[in-house]
């Protein structure tokens, strides 16, 4: 674990990668509504189609792209059965004791495991074309206009990028704990489930003691050099957005505009 | 538990998170000690217990998001149901140890952590029902998922909770909530 984990983005220089991860986010939620919105044949039509021009955009190998869809059949089976089985008892096909096969529970099922895998694949190309550190920067200016409502942002986005600072070092701590309670004769590579579990309990107190004391440690001396709250700092990199970022804004909200007010 | 300075109490809420990313990742090696354990939950409700409600909230809506951005875990489909569950949470936890003085800080603890679980689990049932899978999803399911499947991580939560609050409060990192009994 001595590695500051780098989430699923793969590096890359398609169209994808090179837009700004403001505008990406702003554009999944965009192509969020249009796959929730699915009603018709047509609708489906152009998510699918949408969402493939983006996977081709993006030059990903497939196998990242789909990569965790295979293990999330079993979900998408039980999600697909539940509908099918139960979802219309009066029109079905055939029944047996509880269960009551029908064309609409098909379609139904068909169509939530679809979106599902939809929404699975967009958010799985937003995390593999941007890495964590753009999305979180790209959060805490998305959640700027909270300020409005009273959120103090700029104490989010500090809380963020602390948490964001702490995980490799936290990350050493628990490996250095870890290796300390196997030389106590903590059993963490055993077979045995109830074993393993149990084994992990007396590294959780360790883990959070140790934590708590950076923070303390941390804040202690953010306070002797006189911070007080995060309110009208200043960004050492301003990066506004350039044409492709509001080329990518419009044709997403062009297709929503499509989805909703023509093919619904 | 609420005498600390707000910038010491935004540090901790960030170790939390941070938490939230690392504790999955060190319980990888046990099979489903995502859905079972439920390791995120214990640094979401302990920041609601030590720095109050709206910290609690925050360690909840941000802690789940930076773990699956970091390490993919939990999938991003099943991250908005999660972040409602944790979020309210570490809300309640918060509001509760603030209202809730018994004068034993036990008792204290074990209730806010109840009411904070049992508050979570039912508005993320609700979101689910009316949300992420309208009619599809029945009181049976809601039992399985939340209450029977995950049952060794709420026994882990209820007796590591508390002692880890009182680990801290000995190594004198957090203030004392009765300090005239100490």
């Amino acid at each position: 674990m001595r590695w500051l984990p780098a989430g699923r983005y793969v590096v890359g220089n398609s169209l994808l990668h090179r837009l700004d991860a403001r505008a990406k986010i702003i554009c999944l939620l965009f192509l969020l509504a249009i796959v929730i919105g699915t009603a018709s044949v047509g609708s489906y039509v152009l998510a699918l189609s949408a969402i493939g021009m983006i996977i081709l955009l993006s030059q990903l190998p497939l196998r990242h792209v789909f990569g965790n869809v295979g293990r999330l059949w079993l979900f998408l089976g039980t999600i697909f059965l539940m509908n099918a089985l139960f979802f219309d008892s009066e029109n079905a096909l055939c029944s047996w004791w509880i269960f009551h096969l029908s064309i609409s529970g098909i379609k139904q099922g068909f169509s939530l495991v679809v979106n599902v895998l939809l929404v699975i694949i967009l958010s799985n190309v937003l995390t593999l074309t941007t890495s964590p550190n753009e999305i979180t920067t790209a959060l805490e200016s998305l959640i700027k206009p909270l300020r409005l409502l009273g959120v103090p942002t700029e104490d989010v986005a500090m809380i963020i990028s602390v948490a964001i600072q702490f995980i490799p070092t936290l990350m050493e701590e628990t490996e250095a704990i870890k290796m300390a309670q196997i030389a106590r004769g903590a059993r963490f590579e055993s077979k045995k489930l109830r074993e393993r579990a149990l084994s992990f309990m007396p590294l959780v107190v360790p883990i959070f003691l140790s934590a708590f004391r950076r923070a303390d440690e941390l804040s202690l001396a953010m306070e002797a050099r006189g911070y007080r709250n995060a309110t009208n700092r200043t960004k050492r990199k301003k990066e506004p957005f350039v044409w492709q970022d509001y080329m990518a804004l419009s044709a997403c909200g062009a297709l929503c505009l499509i989805q909703f007010l023509v093919l619904r | 538990m609420q005498k600390m300075s707000y910038v010491k109490r935004s540090i901790i809420t960030a170790a939390c998170v941070a938490l939230c990313v690392i504790l999955p990742m060190a319980f990888h090696s046990i099979q489903n000690a995502g859905s079972i354990l439920s390791p995120m939950h214990i640094p979401v409700l302990l920041c609601g217990l030590i720095c109050g409600p709206a910290f609690g909230l925050l360690s909840g809506l941000v802690g789940p998001l930076l773990s699956s951005l970091f390490t993919g875990m939990p999938p991003m489909a099943y991250l908005p149901p999660m972040i409602i569950e944790l979020a309210v949470y570490g809300l309640v936890a918060g509001l509760m140890i603030s209202l809730i003085r018994t004068k034993k800080l036990y008792v204290d603890l074990y209730l806010c952590l109840v009411i904070a679980m049992i508050a979570g689990r039912i508005v993320a049932g609700i979101a689910m029902a009316l949300i992420f899978v309208p009619g599809s999803y029945s009181m049976a399911v809601w039992t399985a998922s939340y209450f029977i499947t995950a049952w060794p991580g709420i026994v882990i939560q209820l007796a590591l909770i508390p002692t880890i609050v009182f680990a801290l409060m000995k190594a004198r990192i957090i203030p004392e909530r009765y300090s005239e009994k100490a």
